[in-house]
């Protein structure tokens, strides 16, 4: 975990070509251009073990902003972009964002889960290292798989809490987890 | 008297002699030779020019063209349209001399009897029933048409074009006794002392054949039998004769009918006249008579003006001198005269004198051109080709007094104005044809555009918007004749339709551009790309924060206009096709909107 952090983001090289900044006002174009926007997001989210990311901190990181070539993405453009990856793939997106609601003062819209892997994909990891480390009927507290020493070496190590409670969610619905206990201190029984 | 093939110009039109002019033109009208139909001539446009009558068929044009020379077109008649015969005009060819026997030999039974009759002079000019001598020292037996009744006089022998003056008493009409109008009968001496030396004097006498010629056809075309073809009333279901348009019983239309006499009626399967059995027609000879039929009208006005052309002979001035300016030796300009008088002299004057000197003659010598040409119109007429090139001389020298670049410009204008001799202006077609109008200006237009002497596409990188054409094709105009904006962007539409190699095309943005018919968006973006793999090929000056080996260089809208060498608006507009086929993409930066080959 840490040397992925200390090694620098390597980025795509499209990220150097500027009218990678400028919204294609041709669909088709325009399409490729979300596309490659969304593998970038999830790539530097993915890298930097981001699971949600803020538009408002974002907007100055590399990730928006190429200092090379003195062109950032603007708010409303990245938020465009993150519109394009929270639709489903039906509705003409890549399923790949979701917006988290504003709570209070929090302006809408402003931050957003990045899905590099889906609540899916990390229950069907959850599920295959439980099911491979022989751990079925066995009680774990949230806490327990996410910095517990026995997960340093899965990926969902360190993920955000209220991430791998949407994980844990979906395995509850398909019946194989039950998740109990007072918020902040939830555990999970696993079938 | 032969069809002769016509050359063609890019838009179908005949392509003109130098000097030749457009004096009419008609569509819809059909070949006659004799008394037959002539196969695959029966819908086109008939030109009458100065020198030339053309056919040019709507279909095929390029295969079925033919003109024929006005010098061996001894006379036209006119007959007007009687129930399904469309009006015709019927031109005679100039009897040849060694032709007789054998057209006697060839022609049907009712020609031949006609040519037993005796021969009755056709034209009751008196000199003309005798024949003169070709090798006759003055030509006397120049001839002029009584604008009254259109007689033809002889010119009197003592008319001097040099010495004849307004004042000179002229005899009157033989015919109405009127007096002749001065030009007249000047203008009918200069081309009977024009012509005299390159004509062997076909007299125009003789043919009485022809004229019991037409009057055969004239019976053949519409008392032919008609036979069963009955047509039974819808209404009352009588059964009238085919010819009737309305029931003789109950008066309601008959629809099998032909509509109208003077319809537009173009294919006219039904034409009572047979048809011609041969199929090419070029470099065939005439040996009775060929008919124009006019299906849309316009024959009278086709016949006046072939009349005047016939009688204007402007093919004979095709390489005659300059008309002498009469006033050089009238008595009236005395002062003139004095100063042209010791020209001879003044030649061997030489430095800054004899420039002066010839200076002086020069600006006299303009001083009397103009001031003849304006005495009166007919005088113009007459002097309009020094005229003309002393308008010319003086445009360039105003052009090269004012700066360069510009004075580079007002050459070419003149120029192409000069080479812009076929214009077709409204009052050279028959009123109320508005379309025909509208498809000669779009064919004109389109002569205009892919003439290789001026380039006009060419030069702007083969695209170019209506309205810079607009404004090029009336300055080219001279100011007379300027064509409305709506007609003509409704006759750059018919470019399309009538299959001439330019096109009109809309772009996105509703911008109106003119192209080559073989230029397509393809083409351009491949050009686009050629460009952009060019760009990517060599190294920036300056360092670019970008991999350039991969991703080229922008390129604004300005520099494609340069390259290209296409306008602003075009070269954004193309640009913008380009990237709406996905071919590039834009960067908008501060510095503007830029495009990029598309990487994404």
């Amino acid at each position: 975990m840490t040397t992925a952090t200390s090694t620098a983001f390597a980025f795509p090289a499209t990220y150097n070509f500027p009218p990678f900044f400028t919204p294609q006002p041709n669909t088709n174009t325009r399409h490729s251009q979300l596309q490659k926007w969304s593998s970038l997001i999830q790539a530097w989210c993915r890298h930097h073990r981001q699971y949600r990311l803020s538009l408002i901190e974002a907007i100055d990181t590399p990730l928006f902003h190429n200092a090379q070539l003195r062109k950032r993405l603007d708010l409303r453009e990245a938020r465009a972009v993150i519109d394009w990856m929270a639709k489903s793939e039906s509705e003409g997106g890549d399923g790949r964002a979701e917006w988290i609601e504003g709570s209070g003062n929090q302006a809408p819209k402003s931050t957003a889960w990045i899905w590099w892997r889906r609540p899916e994909e990390w229950a069907d990891t959850i599920a295959d290292w439980v099911e491979g480390t022989g751990q079925r009927g066995v009680i774990l507290t949230v806490y327990e798989l996410v910095q517990g020493d026995g997960t340093v070496s899965q990926e969902f190590h360190g993920m955000d809490n209220d991430a791998m409670l949407k994980a844990l969610n979906v395995l509850v619905k398909r019946g194989k987890a039950q998740v109990f206990g007072a918020e902040g201190q939830e555990g999970v029984k696993f079938f | 008297m032969f069809f002769k093939s016509l050359d063609l110009t890019t838009a179908l039109r005949p392509l003109l002699l130098p000097d030749e002019t457009l004096l009419f033109v008609q569509d819809a009208v059909g070949l006659y030779e004799g008394k037959y139909k002539i196969p695959n001539y029966q819908n086109g446009h008939a030109y009458l020019t100065s020198h030339r009558v053309c056919y040019v068929a709507a279909e095929d044009p390029r295969k079925h063209s033919v003109g024929i020379d006005l010098k061996e077109i001894d006379r036209a008649d006119y007959q007007a349209g009687f129930l399904k015969s469309s009006p015709k005009i019927t031109i005679y060819p100039k009897p040849q001399k060694n032709k007789d026997k054998l057209r006697s030999a060839n022609a049907s039974p009712a020609v031949s009897q006609t040519t037993l009759q005796p021969v009755k002079p056709l034209s009751p000019h008196p000199q003309s029933a005798v024949p003169h001598p070709s090798s006759s020292p003055k030509p006397i037996n120049a001839t002029w048409i009584c604008p009254i009744c259109s007689f033809s006089n002889p010119v009197p022998s003592n008319f001097d074009t040099t010495t004849a003056t307004p004042a000179v008493n002229l005899p009157p009409c033989l015919a109405c006794g009127i007096k002749p109008p001065f030009t007249t009968v000047l203008k009918a001496a200069i081309s009977a002392a024009a012509g005299s030396a390159s004509r062997d004097l076909p007299l125009p006498i003789l043919n009485s054949l022809s004229v019991e010629d037409s009057t055969v056809t004239k019976n053949a075309s519409w008392t032919q039998p008609t036979g069963n073809g009955t047509v039974s009333c819808h209404r009352c279901t009588f059964v009238n004769h085919p010819s009737l348009i309305e029931c003789e019983m109950c008066g309601s239309p008959l629809v099998s009918a032909p509509t109208s006499n003077s319809g537009v009626d173009a294919s006219r399967s039904d034409s009572p006249a047979p048809f011609f059995d041969q199929t090419r027609i070029t470099n065939t000879e005439v040996t009775e008579s060929i008919k124009l039929s006019f299906r849309a009208g316009g024959e009278k006005t086709f016949h006046e003006r072939l009349k005047g052309a016939l009688i204007q002979r402007k093919w004979l001035l095709q390489n005659a001198p300059p008309v002498p300016p009469p006033s050089q030796t009238s008595s009236s300009t005395p002062a003139t005269t004095a100063v042209e008088g010791p020209q001879p002299a003044a030649r061997a004057a030489v430095g800054i004198a004899g420039l002066e000197q010839r200076r002086l003659e020069a600006r006299m010598n303009n001083q009397l051109v103009i001031g003849n040409a304006f005495e009166d119109l007919e005088a113009l007429m007459a002097s309009a080709k020094q005229i003309v090139a002393l308008a010319e001389t003086l445009a360039r020298e105003s052009g090269m007094a004012s700066n360069e670049g510009s004075a580079e410009t007002n050459a070419v204008l003149s120029e192409s104005a000069a080479a812009l001799g076929m214009v077709t202006t409204k009052d050279m077609l028959s009123s109320g044809s508005e379309n025909l109008y509208l498809s000669e200006l779009s064919r004109n237009l389109a002569e205009y555009l892919t003439d290789d002497r001026k380039g006009i596409l060419q030069r702007e990188g083969g695209i170019m918007s209506l309205i810079d054409l607009w404004a090029v094709f009336n300055r080219s105009r001279n100011g007379v004749e300027l064509v409305s904006p709506s007609d003509f962007e409704r006759a750059a539409e018919l470019w399309e339709k009538l299959k001439l190699p330019v096109r009109l095309r809309r772009f996105k943005s509703g911008l109106l551009v003119v192209q080559r018919f073989d230029w397509s968006d393809d083409k351009t973006v491949r050009q686009l790309l050629e460009w952009m793999d060019e760009l990517r090929a060599a190294p920036p000056e300056e360092p670019v924060p970008w991999d350039w080996s991969e991703f080229g260089r922008a390129v604004t809208a300005q520099e494609a206009a340069q390259r290209f060498k296409w306008s602003v608006g075009v070269a954004a507009e193309e640009l913008e096709m380009a990237e709406d086929r996905g071919a590039l993409c834009r960067e908008a930066g501060i510095e503007g909107l830029r495009f990029w080959s598309n990487r994404l």
